[in-house]
């Protein structure tokens, strides 16, 4: 058998949706899941295996003669067909509509590797015994899917592809399916498409990932944390995801809703003859999102740590914030009350022995590692966070021995967990891989959608927007 | 010449300023910076501890600005650049004390002397002089004028540490005092008490100690177990594996950031914790070399303390002062061309339990030197809190310090005083352990012991638990650990 190659291909699914540039080697041997959520183009991308979908350029090689294609769909036209056929009203006589047998059988007649002896085992080893004579259409859906299955397998493909082959079965079908399809592992390489992670049959060897109609990653599950990764991302993006409640026993004194959160006028940062800001001014009004572009060096975290009382000038220019003009006695920590801050600067700083709970929970105290007791609400809250990240079974291990992207997402959750009035997210996205990328770029979304918190969000990258971001603010390097 | 404090006084007296040191408990500053509010603060010094103190004081609200001799401003000096980059007033001696309610004397010990001249002339009537370190009062006798109140304020850890600590949200224990002889208005301890919250040394802990108490002590933790065991350890350490063969750069790495490895679990529970990280038989293997190294070392010990006690070691030290610090320059030279100073780490994984696998010897002289500074102290009659936290507990500071700077810097980083001392220690210790490394291999230091199975006997394994754990320093120790809340909520 050879591999499956797909290079550069893109195709056209009727006028709405377009599968792009796909690359993908199919090796014998491997059996895949491809997931991605709804309208991702995961079943888009099963059916060009079988030959759908208008290719507008590229190319498909090493495809078997014979590919079979179980899904809802085809499901769906076979049970129709089996319908149109039952003119019981029409000739007065009850029909019974095409017994079980008849439907596997079907192949026989025009497919010369037609298996009989495979039909016979899996009858056999699967008990239909008793079901051949019955009508095809009057069987549960999980027996339906049962028999369609056996029907591809004794075709004797090159590749079977199986779309969503668990929904709608009950927890008995779907063992039984499984071990259907565990018994041909060997036989014949299998594509499954699954909505839901935890569906996925112990024999898969690959993931495929789609997203926005392109195939986005590839993973061999051996490869643990790039599993772990996607499995995150998934169920992130699968989950209706909710921002949890925050603790409300500690909140800081209420703001005036009249001033701005924030107001800078004329900035001038320098060291030694090096201006880094010269005249920069800068008013952040509640609820109004903002985005900070720059090129590196241009002074975007100089800018948020003036904000955050985190650099010392902050003292000797012109800075209102959260009610307070800075340098008349206030501490930073009634300025830091008020901030949920992520930057890669802040991971590198977070070395600190601590799990993975206390991380989010330090949120509360804006320190780095923990120093107080946290309260049984605090505790509560930080695991609806880590349920939201999927990370509840981690909540007691080491932080420092997760991975960089878990990190990331660990330090957004803290930012985010007191509901800060001000977030600040400095390149959240630095450093990480493209899933993690999309797993924070969802929770910031959420985040900008679905609460109080006003968004300062720095990047670099022009596809990593936010949609509810709608102020832009841009700063130059100085000569 | 100047007029040693401590030796003025009458024995009862001393005992007494030697013995006093009592944790304070958090509810003893929930008037937090108020005692300071709207008071002048002027900051002399903008080092390590000047500069980090100062940020951390302007960061609780509180008023710092800095006064800097005439020609540091003139020449822009790397104070001055330090001070005005971080957003200071800055001005002169003239320009600012008089306007002070409070001056924090945070120059280098050496320089005090000359300071407090310059400034209590300037100083306002009823005003507070804050000093991190008593060695001027103690060790050099200054005598301040009668209406000006004399505070110390001492974090137990580096400057930058001070400020990292105070950004996390969290402190440095800290160790506070008021000279009762300059106590006019009474007010000492409300005024140091305020000052280490403006820094969150409250957080992590205050102990309410004497100048006495405090110089006695942190000279001894200083130069024997905090950098001059970490020293000698470092050096012998590195030539030992390196003369068994074993890869220099691995060597190096295992030393620079073994001290670090190992003294993290001493931090979170004491020598016991810091044994029980290694298997049963090397376990014992290193309680053997521990007890053998506290009989070579107690000797030496004991010297440093009575040195320390009768003033010969600040005599001594103050005559390389007077000498433009030709031996402490020397010094200072000599350990940068150590071979452990001159290998860089090499690029190989070392991992958090292979640190103490392979570093039993490590291990056995930390214990040693630990157990051995706090008998030494606790028997010259300074109080088991302050021998702890001038042993065990700033021993992983000064091991952090190696790990990012290796020996050189540390002792650059470190104060003159602390750095005197270390060498002192270490030119006595090198030749004093040389009978004892030739038998050293590197089953304990640099591979591992090599054992088929893992086996001891039992009735030997109880013995070196139950000593483990019976020692003093461990019984304060838990209690102190207990009080410093980080520890209880992150562990």
């Amino acid at each position: 058998m050879n591999n499956i190659v797909i290079e550069n291909y893109t195709a056209e699914f009727g006028e709405s949706f377009t599968l792009r540039d796909i690359n993908w080697i199919i090796e014998p041997n491997q059996h895949w899941v491809i997931t991605g959520t709804n309208g991702s183009g995961k079943s888009a991308l099963s059916a060009i295996l079988a030959g759908a979908g208008e290719k507008l350029s590229g190319s498909i090689s090493g495809l078997p003669e014979r590919v079979e294609l179980v899904s809802f769909e085809a499901q769906a036209e076979l049970i129709d067909r089996e319908l149109k056929k039952d003119d019981t009203d029409i000739m007065d006589v009850i029909s019974e509509g095409t017994p079980v047998r008849e439907i596997l059988e079907e192949g026989k007649a025009d497919n010369p590797d037609f298996d009989a002896d495979l039909l016979e085992e899996l009858i056999k080893k699967f008990k239909l015994e008793s079901m051949l004579e019955r009508s095809f259409r009057k069987l549960s859906t999980g027996e339906t899917r049962k028999i369609m299955l056996i029907r591809a397998l004794v075709n004797k493909p090159g590749l079977v592809i199986l779309d969503e082959p668990f929904d709608g079965l009950d927890v008995d079908s779907m063992t039984m399916l499984n071990e259907l399809l565990q018994s041909q592992i060997d036989t014949v390489p299998m594509v499954l498409v699954l909505n839901r992670f935890d569906e996925m049959p112990d024999f898969i060897t690959h993931v495929a990932y789609t997203d926005k109609g392109q195939l986005h990653h590839t993973v061999d599950i051996k490869d643990e944390q790039a599993y772990n990764d996607l499995y995150q991302l998934l169920h992130l993006k699968t989950t209706n995801l909710e921002v949890p409640e925050t603790d409300d026993s500690d909140r800081p004194p209420a703001l005036n809703p009249e001033d701005p959160l924030v107001k800078l006028t004329d900035i001038k940062v320098a060291y030694g003859d090096s201006k880094v800001l010269d005249g920069e001014s800068w008013v952040i009004e509640p609820r109004q999102h903002w985005q900070l572009s720059g090129p590196n060096g241009s002074g975007k975290t100089c800018l948020l740590n003036l904000i955050t009382g985190d650099h010392p000038q902050c003292y000797t220019n012109d800075i209102f914030v959260f009610g307070m003009q800075r340098g008349n006695g206030e501490t930073i920590w009634q300025i830091k009350q008020y901030i949920g801050y992520v930057s890669t600067a802040l991971q590198w700083e977070y070395r600190v022995s601590i799990s993975v709970r206390n991380v989010i929970i330090s949120g509360f105290h804006d320190s780095i590692g923990m120093y107080t007791k946290s309260s049984d609400r605090q505790k509560k809250v930080a695991d609806q966070w880590l349920k939201l990240l999927g990370m509840e079974d981690r909540a007691d291990q080491p932080y420092n021995q997760l991975s960089f992207g878990d990190q990331r997402l660990l330090l957004i959750a803290r930012a985010m967990v007191k509901h800060p009035t001000l977030l600040i997210l400095d390149e959240p996205c630095l450093g990480l891989d493209d899933i993690n990328r999309q797993l924070v770029l969802a929770l910031i979304e959420k985040i900008c959608n679905s609460s109080d918190t006003t968004v300062i969000y720095v990047n670099h990258h022009a596809e990593d927007q936010i949609s509810g971001i709608k102020q832009f603010k841009q700063l130059e390097k100085l000569a | 010449m100047s007029n040693n404090y401590f030796n003025t006084l009458p024995l009862r007296e001393q005992l007494e300023q030697l013995a006093k040191c009592r944790f304070m408990s958090m509810d003893e500053f929930s008037e937090g910076v108020e005692a300071l509010k709207g008071k002048k603060m002027v900051v002399i010094g903008c080092g390590a501890q000047g500069l980090n103190q100062g940020l951390n004081l302007r960061d609780s609200g509180l008023d710092v600005s800095y006064a800097l001799r005439e020609a540091a401003i003139a020449e822009k000096r790397q104070s001055w650049k330090n001070a005005t980059e971080n957003g200071f007033v800055v001005g002169t001696y003239e320009e600012l004390i008089p306007t002070a309610d409070v001056v924090l004397n945070l120059t280098p010990d050496k320089q005090h002397t000359s300071v407090v001249n310059a400034v209590m002339p300037l100083m306002k009537e009823g005003s507070c002089l804050s000093y991190s370190h008593g060695f001027n009062i103690v060790e050099e006798g200054m005598q301040i004028r009668d209406d000006i109140t004399v505070i110390m304020v001492a974090p137990k850890c580096p400057g930058s540490e001070v400020r990292a600590e105070y950004v996390r949200g969290f402190g440095v224990p800290t160790l506070i005092a008021v000279h009762e002889d300059n106590d006019p208005k009474g007010e000492g301890l409300a005024l140091a008490k305020a000052y280490a919250v403006g820094t969150g040394g409250h957080k992590a802990g205050v102990l309410m100690s004497s100048f006495i108490a405090e110089v006695k002590s942190d000279l001894m933790g200083e130069q024997t177990i905090l950098c001059g065991m970490l020293q000698t350890g470092s050096i012998l350490c590195f030539d030992k594996m390196v003369e068994k063969g074993i890869d220099a750069g691995y060597a190096s790495k295992l030393i620079q950031y073994g001290w670090e490895t190992i003294t993290e679990a001493l931090k979170y529970g004491g020598v016991t914790n810091m044994l029980d990280r290694l298997s049963n038989p090397a376990k014992i293997k290193a309680f053997d070399l521990s007890e053998e190294l506290k009989v070579i070392m107690r000797p030496l010990y004991n010297k440093h303390q009575d040195d320390i006690i009768n003033g010969t070691f600040s005599r001594v030290m103050m005559e390389d002062w007077a000498n433009d610090d030709k031996n402490l320059l020397g010094w200072r030279a000599e350990t940068a061309e150590t071979n452990f100073e001159k290998t860089p780490a090499g690029d190989v994984e070392i991992s958090e339990q292979e640190f103490f696998d392979n570093g039993i010897l490590m291990v056995a002289m930390v214990k040693a030197g630990v157990e051995l500074a706090f008998e030494t102290m606790t028997a010259a009659g300074i109080i088991a809190e302050s021998a702890y936290y001038e042993s065990l507990h700033e021993t992983p500071l000064i091991a952090n310090t190696i790990a990012r700077k290796k020996l050189y810097e540390m002792n650059a980083t470190i104060s003159d005083t602390a750095e005197y001392g270390c060498y002192l220690y270490n030119h006595a210790c090198l030749p004093l352990l040389g009978d004892f490394m030739k038998n050293i291999d590197t089953d304990v230091i640099g591979k591992g012991l090599d054992l088929a199975d893992n086996g001891v006997d039992n009735a030997r394994l109880i013995e070196v638990n139950a000593a483990l754990r019976a020692h003093p320093v461990e019984a304060v120790g838990a209690e102190l650990r207990a009080h410093m809340a980080d520890m209880k909520k992150i562990v």
